[in-house]
């Protein structure tokens, strides 16, 4: 009796969720979804996923062992043509010679409306493709027949991975928006995978528990006098662990300026293998925590064996370090002799290409080669170095642990001031600022004893921007004057780059046209190659028309083309929290000489603005000495993120700070 | 083993005096080759040699001393491939600055990869490319490779001027071929560069070229194919994809073409033929049933490429488009001709150059040309043109993908070439009419239709298709003259027939008129400012060109908020020259009304270098008037 209650309930589990799910079945299009002229919730929407289904089981295959099987089917409803790009469908797979993936796709239709009959059009082998794009991976594509407006594209391909540990990443979200989305993945009591959600909206989970059972086809040979093979037929039970992820009516993804990486903000689940454990075997940890992950990392060959060779450099570094002995100057000293000595490949990743030694051999590496072989030279010159990994930005950001977070390596030197910060795959990166992509929330520091630390990787550091300017008005409105323009850190790594972008003649054209076409000359340059000191440019200059005569009156705006005249931040709803990577400062100390004959008549009123919670403050100052104007404006944000709470404030305060900085002068004559 | 010691002994002995004999030290290039330059090309020769009809061979040779990172996109190491093009061979070994080795790459450590560029679903074409990360600049590579393939067609065309910033030591073409062929050749601008023509006799050509110093691009300059020198080569008796072709007059290569890769595409099924009939009806006039099939075919098909041997030249079957709903802008134009011959319309494959920058297919070259394919129906002395890849250009519309340009019509009698519609200047109209309102705290708001026909209906009409936030980022770049703007309710009419559209914009803004004081200042031309920055280039030594004009009529309606009095009225302008005419008034009505008028008229063609200034200046005098402030003052 309590048997068939048993299974009668788990009947019911069954079937339930069936009957809500019904209508989500290849082949089952209805003639309302045909009919559907607009998206219900979206109106704009040039397709949406009416559903997508994925699952991936882990399987046993009696030649392979456990392999893992993912099929996934789809239905798209295209409304406009705007839309058509979702008639073509591609999927990637793994195709190197250790691991060969095998990607199918079946029941291709497209579905067309034909007065008031349902029309079926099959994908036939002329609308499918097969691209080996390079040595290690391949893409199999297909373009759906038949598609008009109104259109409805269903398919299914499944991808069997020959490795059981890759679960494919799903998103919940995409361009369009997605009425149903469920992901599932079913493996075996012997491992243990963990999840890692992305976004900003999530989508349900329920997990359940299924028996389940294998029968292993086995033989094994005698060894007696009488070679006799005996088969075995073993049936094993076990228990699999079933999790579903459920998202309905997820709304499009809209991409916005300042936002670090649209990636970060997609619904999305990983899953990573953490835990293998089988009978009689001991247990494989992988990643459970930010320690165990760390771990692991740390003991994979291409990793913490690289940081322990020493040899290749030992000699050729105690000759260029000589007799230096302050520590900053040895760090200072020996990340330059990494950037001179190795140059970066492109290519990144925690893990090194070639191994530490050649990359020294050959002069070139990728990012675990040179800043693995930099931190062990910082060891090896007595400082407590130690790598940080990190997710650059457009990998996203590292949340819950797992080994695939990170792509990228840093080196970080312990110091009673604190953690210094280094990078030398790029030549501008200095001690503590490090290169752009780099910048992207939290680190993980590993020690040779194998704990770990979380490290902020968003400079807190303000990088300035400081101008002093002074010119001269004469009685035709016309400027002449000096610049002098200093810039620090962040601000100091983003001239070099442009200084580095172009010839100085071309520089100075690009400086004259973009600052309403000001003459410049006597331009210098300070400090292009002084990497640990602000760059400084100086040039003198002059233009008709930065001042108008109007009724005989002098307009002039006291910044002259250093004034913002428009709001960076335009949109009405921030979706995303503005990234500006670093805090900075832009100040401008600004002497104007108006000519003999004119006196001020009216002068730009002082004023403070200051945001909630320290994250900016505006300063505007001027004053009038007999015919000289003293002028100073201060722009200063404290926070590399605003978050979207905060973006109101932050428009008004632009909207503040522009319309003060597009103010007049007005001169007139005595 | 004395004999393998000599041999390799002797081996060493020529590799060394090789590398003696070839100076990849860059320490001996003359200044004035680095004058601009990011890396020179210290010898850049190409051999080819058509042994036959069906069989080219091309060997590169490119010594190239980088300078510094911008030049290594100069390198060009990189060899395509496909089914009918093999690479025999493909090398390089790069030396540093003082001419010593320090790499030698092999073709197993080139990648392979393919190349399926942006629009193209798929093909089978192939990309072997070095990827090298240089340790320092500079540096020398030199690139070898060598090909083979059946498809004669194609002779590269040889440009003496590597690229920009880019100088060149020395550079030569060698070609043979058998004299059977009918091989010929053009010549583009040689006169100002040194250029030697070493042999040519009925089996070889060669050029010889040196000392070419680096060249800087300069802003709407000709592109640089119509400006540096080049030299086209083709064959009378060619070979594509398996087929022999004939190129000896634009007719015969038209017949060609027509009988030997059209015929036999334009096969469709009966039950189409039939719809197609009953779709048309009773309509008599040709233009009308060439509309009815044209919005057929917007409505049915997409745009996809899939160029697979001779796919990439054949159309795709008509019938096949007919249940795929696909194809490229051959299958695409092919099925339009096929559907109109069931109506009885006529109608020609075109062959043109698709492209915003308008180029002509060389018409006294006659060979392959061309990256695009529209379709013409005869009109009595014209032709309508039409573009059947796109599922929203009104009928006949050509826009600036395909406008005024010479193009190969093909014709069942033979190829001929023709221009394509030229969009008056005059008719590349945009009309703004509209009214804004200031009141006392400096808020603006207002509303506006602006008209747009001609080319600039291509520019408009795409808004239409953007989705809400491209819609609000689109306006807020367009007017991104007036601070704090928010977007009200905007319409669209898209009139396809008269090939007109329409946007109705409602608008506001905070503090779009400055208050100091007691006064208050904003500019009066708030919808249409120019946005021409004209760039001061310091000798200039290109012509430039405007390829399209334009002509601008704005009249807008401004009320002034109350309280307040006008202190200054920007006085009224006129400009004209041989560039264009523009003119602005404004009218004081009562009740502190103010109609604006404004109109901008712009000249296309083509103007030497020394005109470049004057352009800039009258540019920059109509974009100073456009930002002419109004003064009030309060009562």
């Amino acid at each position: 009796m309590k048997i068939i209650k048993l299974l009668s309930l788990s009947c019911i589990l069954l079937v339930a969720p069936k009957a809500i799910s019904q209508e989500f079945k290849l082949g089952k299009v209805s003639i309302a979804e045909l009919e559907q002229k607009v998206h219900p919730k979206d109106s704009s929407a040039a397709a949406a996923i009416l559903y997508k289904k994925g699952v991936s089981k882990m399987e046993f295959d009696q030649n392979e062992g456990f392999i893992m099987v993912t099929d996934v089917e789809a239905r798209i409803k295209i409304y406009k043509k705007e839309g058509y790009e979702w008639a073509n469908q591609s999927v990637w797979y793994y195709n190197q010679t250790n691991l060969k993936e095998r990607v199918f796709f079946s029941d291709a239709v497209t579905y067309n409306l034909v007065n008031g009959k349902i029309e079926k059009t099959k994908l036939k082998s002329d609308g499918s493709f097969d691209e080996a794009l390079s040595k290690f991976r391949g893409l199999k594509k297909i373009t759906m027949p038949n598609v008009k407006e109104g259109s409805v594209i269903e398919y299914h391909y499944s991808i069997r991975c020959p490795r059981e540990s890759i679960v494919r990443d799903w998103d919940f979200q995409t361009s369009i928006p997605v009425n149903y989305s469920e992901f599932k993945i079913a493996y075996p009591e012997y491992y243990v995978f963990k999840p890692r959600q992305k976004g900003y909206i999530f989508p349900k989970i329920t997990t359940v528990k299924n028996p389940k059972s294998v029968t292993i086809n086995s033989k094994e040979r005698g060894t007696g006098l009488v070679s006799r093979t005996e088969f075995y037929n073993d049936k094993i039970d076990y228990v699999e662990t079933e999790t579903t992820y459920v998202a309905q009516d997820f709304p499009a993804l809209k991409d916005e300026d300042y936002v670090n990486n649209i990636d970060n903000y997609t619904s999305s689940v990983e899953h990573e293998l953490s835990l293998v454990r089988f009978p009689n075997q001991p247990v494989k940890e992988l990643s459970t925590d930010w320690n165990s992950v760390v771990k692991t990392i740390y003991e994979y060959e291409d990793f913490g064996p690289e940081l322990n060779k020493t040899g290749y450099f030992e000699e050729d570094l105690k000759k260029f370090l000589g007799g230096i002995t302050n520590q900053n100057e040895k760090i200072w000293a020996i990340l330059n002799f990494v950037k001179g000595n190795v140059k970066w490949n492109g290519y990144t990743g925690f893990s090194c290409d070639n191994g530490v030694r050649k990359a020294y051999k050959d002069k070139t590496g990728n990012i675990a080669d040179i800043n693995l072989m930099l931190t062990a030279m910082l060891r090896s010159a007595g400082l407590t170095a130690n790598p940080v990994l990190v997710s650059t930005r457009s990998n996203g950001i590292a949340l819950f642990p797992n080994r695939n977070a990170f792509n990228y390596v840093i080196a970080a030197v312990e110091t009673p001031e604190g953690y210094i910060l280094l990078d030398a795959s790029y030549k501008y990166s200095v001690p503590n600022v490090l290169p752009f992509r780099t910048l992207n929330w939290f680190g993980r520091l590993i020690r040779k004893n194998g704990s770990s630390e979380e490290i902020d990787l968003m400079p807190h550091k303000t990088s300035n921007d400081i101008v002093f300017m002074n010119f001269d008005i004469d009685a035709d409105g016309k400027v002449s004057g000096k610049a002098r323009r200093q810039c620090t850190d962040y601000r100091a790594m983003l001239s070099r780059e442009n200084f580095e972008k172009s010839k100085e003649d071309e520089y100075l054209e690009k400086l004259e046209n973009n600052n309403r076409k000001i003459e410049v000359s006597e331009y210098s340059r300070t400090n292009e190659k002084e990497l640990l000191s602000p760059t400084i440019e100086s040039y003198s200059f002059k233009g008709g028309d930065l001042s108008e005569m109007i009724g005989g009156k002098i307009y002039v705006n006291p910044m002259l083309f250093f004034a913002q005249e428009k709001n960076p931040f335009k949109q009405e709803v921030r979706e995303y929290p503005v990234d500006f990577g670093y805090p900075f400062q832009d100040k401008f100390n600004i002497t104007i000489k108006i000519p003999d004959g004119f006196a001020v008549e009216t002068l730009p009123q002082p004023v403070a603005y200051n945001m909630e919670n320290n994250l900016g403050s505006f300063k505007f100052n001027i004053l009038a000495n007999d015919n000289v104007l003293q002028l100073m404006v201060v722009n200063q944000i404290n926070e590399a993120i605003i978050s979207t709470e905060q973006y109101e404030m932050l428009k008004e305060y632009y909207k503040g700070v522009i319309a003060k900085q597009t103010e007049k002068i007005v001169l007139k004559r005595i | 083993m004395k004999k393998l010691f000599c041999a390799l002994f002797f081996l060493l002995f020529t590799v060394n005096s090789f590398a003696q004999k070839n100076d990849y030290s860059v320490f001996s290039i003359s200044d004035s080759l680095k004058d601009n330059a990011n890396a020179v090309l210290r010898l850049d020769q190409m051999d080819i040699t058509i042994a036959s009809q069906r069989s080219m061979n091309i060997k590169v040779q490119r010594v190239i001393s980088v300078l510094n990172s911008k030049g290594l996109n100069d390198v060009d190491g990189y060899q395509h491939y496909d089914k009918s093009t093999s690479i025999k061979n493909i090398e390089a070994i790069v030396y540093d600055a003082f001419g010593k080795e320090i790499k030698k790459i092999k073709r197993k450590d080139f990648r392979d990869q393919s190349a399926v560029s942006g629009s193209t679903l798929f093909s089978d074409n192939r990309v072997l490319y070095l990827d090298y990360t240089p340790i320092s600049y500079p540096f020398t590579i030199v690139y070898t490779s060598e090909i083979e393939t059946s498809n004669t067609a194609f002779i590269p065309q040889w440009y003496f001027v590597g690229g920009y910033y880019l100088s060149v030591q020395k550079c030569a073409l060698n070609v043979t071929f058998p004299k059977e062929l009918g091989f010929k050749k053009k010549e583009f601008r040689f006169s100002d560069f040194n250029i030697k023509k070493t042999t040519e006799t009925d089996t070889q050509l060669s050029y010889i070229a040196t000392n070419i110093p680096a060249q800087k691009p300069e802003d709407l300059s000709p592109s640089y194919g119509d400006l540096f020198p080049k030299v086209m080569m083709g064959l009378e008796n060619f070979h594509l994809e398996g087929v022999d072709g004939k190129a000896t007059t634009w007719e015969a290569f038209g017949k060609w073409y027509g009988d030997k890769i059209l015929t036999g595409t334009t096969v469709l099924p009966e039950e189409t033929k039939v719809k197609i009939k009953a779709l048309v009806g009773d309509e008599k006039d040709p233009i009308k049933k060439a509309k009815i099939i044209y919005d057929y075919v917007q409505k049915k098909s997409r745009y996809v490429n899939i160029a697979v041997g001779i796919g990439g030249w054949k159309p795709m079957m008509a019938n096949d488009v007919d249940r795929l709903g696909y194809g490229d802008c051959k299958a695409l134009s092919n099925y339009t001709k096929a559907l109109l011959q069931v109506v009885d319309v006529p109608s020609y494959n075109t062959i043109l150059y698709g492209n915003p920058y308008k180029t002509d297919i060389q018409s006294d070259f006659v060979s392959m040309q061309g990256n695009h394919m529209i379709l013409a129906i005869p009109t009595g002395d014209n032709y309508v043109w039409l573009e059947c890849t796109s599922q929203d250009d009104p009928f006949g519309y050509q826009g600036t993908f395909t406008d005024d340009r010479d193009v190969l019509v093909v014709k069942p009698e033979g190829g001929e070439i023709v221009r394509t519609k030229i969009y008056d200047d005059k008719g590349n109209k945009q009309y703004g009419k509209g009214n804004y309102s200031i009141d006392k705290d400096g808020n603006f708001s207002g509303t506006l239709a602006i008209i747009s026909e001609g080319s600039q209906y291509a520019q408009k009409s795409r808004v239409e298709t953007f989705l809400p936030n491209e819609k609000e980022e689109h306006y807020k770049e367009y007017w991104d003259n007036i601070n704090n703007l928010k977007l009200g309710k905007i319409t669209f009419t898209n009139d396809k027939e008269n090939i007109r559209f329409t946007e109705d914009v409602h608008l506001s803004a905070t503090n779009y008129g400055a208050i100091s004081g007691n006064k208050m200042i904003f500019v009066v031309d708030a919808f249409n400012q120019s946005t021409a920055n004209i760039k001061r280039i310091r000798n200039r030594k290109n012509p430039f060109q405007i390829q399209r004009g334009y002509l601008d009529t704005d009249e807008i309606e401004i009320n002034l908020p109350e309280g307040f009095s006008i202190e200054f009225l920007p006085s009224n302008y006129e400009l004209k020259g041989k560039f264009g005419e523009y003119k602005t008034e404004i009218i004081k009505k009562e009740n502190n009304k103010l109609t604006y008028k404004r109109s901008m008229f712009l000249n296309k063609g083509k103007y030497s270098s020394k005109d470049y200034d004057e352009y800039r200046l009258f540019m920059e005098q109509i974009s100073r008037n456009d930002n002419a402030k109004i003064i009030l003052t309060k009562n």
